[in-house]
This record gives structure tokens, sequence and C-alpha cells, in this order.
């Protein structure tokens, strides 16, 4: 009940978390496609290719952090822990397997 | 497995088999966002009796969730008026037919409406899709075109190399049907980038959402005498508080620390 009241006089509305969730997946679809292409030119493969994955993703994280959610994401982030440093860590993964693959297979052949 | 099995690939399977098939992916997203916009039927124009029916149960549910911005009097007086009449049943659409239990959905054009705008839609998403892969395999199946970066598993091989016909060969090697599902599954963002985000390009996703939506089509054909009762019910229970009870405090314990 109490945390009911807690929302109510400080309410969350939808549209800006639908509008903080969408600028943070759109970036982290963008980089992934871009961290794709450098890991097919560099031409990694199987695990050091997705761990390239992992730390652009972690490092993309905190460029939100700093930038982004100027180091407050408490103020942009209803969870900072799941929508800003885990959330979509995998949403981007399929484009980055897609460019990847491409940009592997062009560069090796 | 062999070390590192090397294939002489020709550069020209790019330019005519690669490059094809991601244009054709990215094109089809796109026609089937317009295609899904355009099948889209007008919201029909419903008879006065029936609209009142579902903006009083809308009314309701507001009121529902949005009782603190409201005074205590204000509240109760909304809630005395709308149990009174739900439970009279003013606001039914169709008083007569009151206590005959639930309509059946398939005598109700309404509802066959609803479903034939959801087979369209369906139908949007399945066809192009049935359609792609049956050009590729027409055209571009029997070698392999392309290496994966990462090693699979041989129970791939099936449905990866369909149609090679080498045994031994590397599961990386794979056909062109690969590079298909891999564009089916990662050009989302291509789509968000040229249509904007909330487009309705790749059925993939659209299923995800409606999977966890959970949405049931024949949700509309309760009856609706049950569920205003059912309304009343949840109005009645409801313990009033109003937000602007202790606002004072709640200033003055925002502004303590500026002093």
């Amino acid at each position: 009940m109490l945390d009911e009241r807690e929302l109510a006089t400080r309410p969350i509305v939808q549209d800006s978390v639908q509008h903080n969730a969408r600028t943070v997946s759109n970036i982290r679809a963008l980089t992934a496609s871009l961290f794709g292409v450098a890991a097919g030119t560099l031409g990694l493969e199987s695990i050091p290719g997705f761990i390239f994955y992992a730390l652009g993703t972690a490092v993309v994280s905190v460029l939100i952090f700093a930038f982004k959610a100027e180091s407050e994401p408490k103020a942009y982030f209803y969870r900072p822990m799941a929508d800003l440093w885990a959330g979509d860590m995998f949403g981007g993964l399929m484009s980055f397997v897609l460019t990847w693959t491409l940009f592997y297979n062009l560069a090796k052949a | 497995m062999a070390e590192a099995q090397q294939i002489l690939r020709d550069p020209a399977l790019f330019y005519w088999i690669l490059l094809p098939i991601t244009v054709v992916m990215v094109l089809t997203g796109i026609l089937r966002h317009y295609l899904s916009t355009l099948l889209q039927s007008a919201p029909k124009r419903q008879p006065l009796a029936k609209l009142r029916e579902q903006r009083s149960l809308l009314r309701s549910a507001n009121l529902r969730t949005n009782y603190a911005q409201i005074s205590a009097s204000a509240f109760q007086k909304r809630r005395e008026w709308l149990i009174e009449n739900a439970r009279d049943g003013k606001f039914l659409a169709d008083p007569d037919a009151r206590g005959k239990g639930k309509p059946n959905p398939m005598s109700d054009p309404a509802m066959m409406e609803g479903m034939m705008g959801m087979m369209k839609g369906n139908v949007a998403m399945m066809v192009p899709q049935s359609l792609i892969m049956g050009w590729i395999n027409a055209f571009f199946s029997g070698y392999v075109i392309m290496k994966l970066p990462f090693p699979l598993t041989p129970q791939f091989k099936q449905m990866l190399q369909a149609g090679v016909g080498t045994r031994d060969l590397d599961v990386r090697w794979v056909s062109s049907l690969s590079w298909y599902f891999l564009t089916l599954f990662g050009l989302q963002p291509v789509y968000n980038f040229i249509l904007g985000s909330n487009n309705a390009a790749n059925q993939v996703t659209q299923q995800m959402a409606q999977s966890q939506m959970g949405a049931n089509p024949m949700g509309g054909a309760e009856d609706p005498e049950k569920l205003f009762n059912a309304e009343a019910e949840n109005l009645e229970v409801i313990e009033h508080y109003y937000i602007l009870d202790g606002v004072e405090d709640r200033l003055l314990e925002r502004f303590q620390g500026a002093i």
C-alpha cells in the first residue's frame, strides 16, 4: 500500500519509459552491427568473436551511463541495473552475427 | 575435423547470391511493413448502445486506477452512480439479453470481422516468407557460399548444407539458406532505421510480441452483464485516499535542505 502511494505521488510515465528503452535499444543495435563489422574485418573466430561482442557491449553500457544518463541512471531508469547495464545485452546479438559473418567472408574470401 | 578446410570460391558468388538475397530481404521487410499498414481495416462504426457499454466499462476502470487524483466526496459520488447503474444494467447495449449467458462468438459479425483482420495480418507475414524460401531453394541450393566464423554442432548440417552432399565437409561451410536465416533474424535494426521504430517489417519480433501479450482473440465475447457486476464489486472494495493528503508535509520535507 505504501508503495502504491509512492507511485501515485511520483508517477512513472509510460511514454518516457518507452522512449528511454527505445533509445537504449537503438544505440545497442547500431553499435552491435558496427562491432560485427569490426570483428569480421579483424577475422575473429568463434570464442574471441563473442568475447569481442561482450566487451563491446560493456563499453557501450559505460558510454550510455556516462553520456546519455549523465551518471545518474536513477533519473532515467526505474531499475538501472536491469534496464541500463544488463538490459538488451543480447538484443543486438543477431545483428552482430549477421554483419560479423558478412564481413568475415568478404575479408577472407 | 580437418584443421582448416579451404574451399576456393568464386568472388562472383557474393555479387550474384549474397547481395541479391540481402537486398531482397530488406525490400521484403519494407513491403511487409506497408502491406500490413494498408491491410489494416478502419475501425467500424458501432451502434450507440454498444459504444456506451464499452465506454462505461472503460470509465469505471479508469476511475479504479486514478481514484487518488480526486477528492473523497467526488470519488464517492462517481462510485455510487457507476455501481447503481451497473447493477441495474442501464449501460447494457441489449437489456433484453440479460441472463442469457455468453453469446456465441461465431454468430457475432463484429467478431468475425476482427478475426478476418488477424488472418490478413498473418497472411501478409507468411506469404512473402515462404515465397523467398522457395526462391532461394530453387535457385541457390546445392553449393556452399560462405563460411561461418563460429563452429556449429553437426545437427545443423542437415539444414544448413541441404543438397550439398559431402559427408566430411565442416559444418561451418553453409549454403545460401543459412544466410537467409541470418538476415531474417538480424535485419531488425536496419528496418528500425529505415522505417522508424514502430514498424511491422519483421514477423519474428511481431510473433514474439503477440505471444507476450497472450491476447485472447475471443476476449470480447464475455457476457457484458457479468463484466459490469465484477466492475461494480471492484469499485466497492476500493479504499480511497487522496493524493493531496499531506502534501504540505511532503513539500516542506523537499525544501528542508534548501534553507
